[in-house]
């Protein structure tokens, strides 16, 4: 991502220099000074090292406050780059590496408006919305500015305990039950569908999915996710990724986004819908044993 | 100034647009690096809209052929944290735009430099980190670290 920001930077300040010198007329002075000659190279601010340094924010209950907003933390575009893995590191199971080499970006189910799910990101804003009730913070939600489709994450902080499988309907966030472990918050995943890609590179998973996110803040601009990935359906054996969430500045917020309102997407490149007729789901239906 | 209509195939190197990336899908799955396109016309329509927003800009030619050109910007969210904001870009107003041409349907582009009639000008309008620079191209006239 860094190196994204920094190229990205680095391209508009040739641009800027490039449209200077076309030259304007001074009196347009003060309304360049409201407006930049180009959008500002930071597409979601973060908060800056004075403030990112400093501490931990705390919640009444002397929890950390996790509340965000937050920038980053899981995958996008390739879940074993961006968990820290080298490639061909991330052992899945040949049915899904043959699946994810065959699948094709411009076919994310994502594009089509459904939620990102989990441990994905995208380079909009998220929060922890950790709700306080009379029994303390009985469940935490997951908003997301953008990548959600408006389905809000629950993870129940009660200390129950996931329903039996055979009782769980596979869903886009699945189940999931937190606690906390001195400061970091552990959230258990199970439930999930087989609807979602990790990236954008396709990297599948199937209902088998289980997951568990150890969320650290260790600072006030960081959070760290340890996470590790489970699902004895399309990998070898469980895998650890590791994902850094970065603060927005203090005072910022979350914006509305409705994604289904104005999709064109697929139109300019007459890309075919492949969900509409077959539904979102694994391509192909993966080994019952493996 | 003139109204003008066309299609450049001009190398980057010349105008040094900034390789455009969008948040919500690579800009490179829909348009094509390689067909760059500009023109100058009249905003007929600002769709300020999820998941992207789009401006549409009708372009005549010397013939008095009319062209509308579907304009896409990242989200407005993303637009209006990078300063814009909705009063900048009115139904009506002349506009030049700069971009990359659709894959199949040329006359719909990624936005990438937006230049309004007083002279204010934007660049990287459909630019957002996820993109890469090689999702488009370190070919793009764009000095790549």
């Amino acid at each position: 991502m860094n190196v994204r920001t920094i190229a990205i930077a680095i391209a508009s300040f040739a641009v800027a220099v490039t449209l200077s010198a076309q030259g304007r007329a001074p009196g347009q002075q003060s309304e360049q000074e409201r407006l930049p000659a180009r959008l500002s190279g930071e597409f979601t601010p973060l908060a800056k090292p004075d403030i990112a340094n400093g501490p931990v924010p705390r919640m009444p209950d002397g929890h950390p406050d996790l509340s965000g907003p937050w920038v980053g933390g899981g995958s996008n575009s390739d879940l074993e780059k961006d968990g820290g893995l080298k490639p061909g590191e991330l052992p899945l199971l040949p049915w899904a590496k043959q699946l994810r080499e065959s699948r094709k970006e411009e076919d994310e189910p994502y594009l089509y408006c459904t939620p990102m799910s989990v441990p994905r990101v995208n380079p909009y804003p998220w929060r922890f919305v950790q709700s306080l009730t009379a029994t303390g913070v009985s469940t935490i939600y997951v908003i997301h500015e953008n990548g959600d489709a408006g389905g809000v994450r629950k993870i129940f902080m009660d200390g129950r305990k996931h329903p039996p499988a055979d009782e769980l309907l596979p869903t886009w966030w699945g189940h999931s039950i937190g606690h906390w472990e001195g400061d970091t918050l552990v959230i258990d995943t199970v439930g999930y569908n087989d609807k979602f890609w990790f990236d954008s590179r396709g990297t599948p998973h199937t209902t088998q999915l289980h997951t568990i996110e150890r969320w650290t803040r260790t600072n006030y601009g960081t959070m760290v996710n340890e996470f590790t990935l489970d699902d004895p359906g399309a990998l070898e054996h469980p895998v650890q990724l590791k994902f850094t969430a970065h603060a927005q500045p203090p005072g910022s917020e979350l914006m509305e986004f409705i994604c289904t309102e104005n999709n064109q997407y697929g139109v300019a490149a007459d890309i075919p819908n492949i969900y509409r007729e077959k539904g979102f789901g694994l391509e192909v239906q993966p080994p019952t044993q493996k | 100034m003139k109204t003008m209509f066309g299609i450049l195939a001009v190398g980057f190197a010349l105008v040094g647009l900034a390789a455009p990336a969008a948040a919500h899908h690579s800009f490179a799955v829909e348009y094509d690096k390689g067909k760059p396109v500009e023109g100058t016309g009249v905003i007929s329509k600002v769709e300020w809209t999820n998941p992207h927003m789009r401006v549409y800009v009708d372009c005549t030619d010397d013939k008095g052929v009319v062209t509308t050109w579907n304009l896409e910007l990242g989200s407005p969210n993303s637009v209006i944290r990078r300063g814009w904001k909705p009063s900048d870009l009115k139904q009506g107003a002349k506009i030049s735009f700069k971009g990359f041409g659709g894959r199949k349907v040329l006359t719909r582009a990624a936005a990438d430099v937006l230049t309004l009639a007083d002279g204010r000008s934007f660049a990287g309008a459909s630019g957002a980190p996820d993109g890469t620079p090689e999702q488009y191209g370190v070919g793009a006239g764009v000095p790549i670290p």
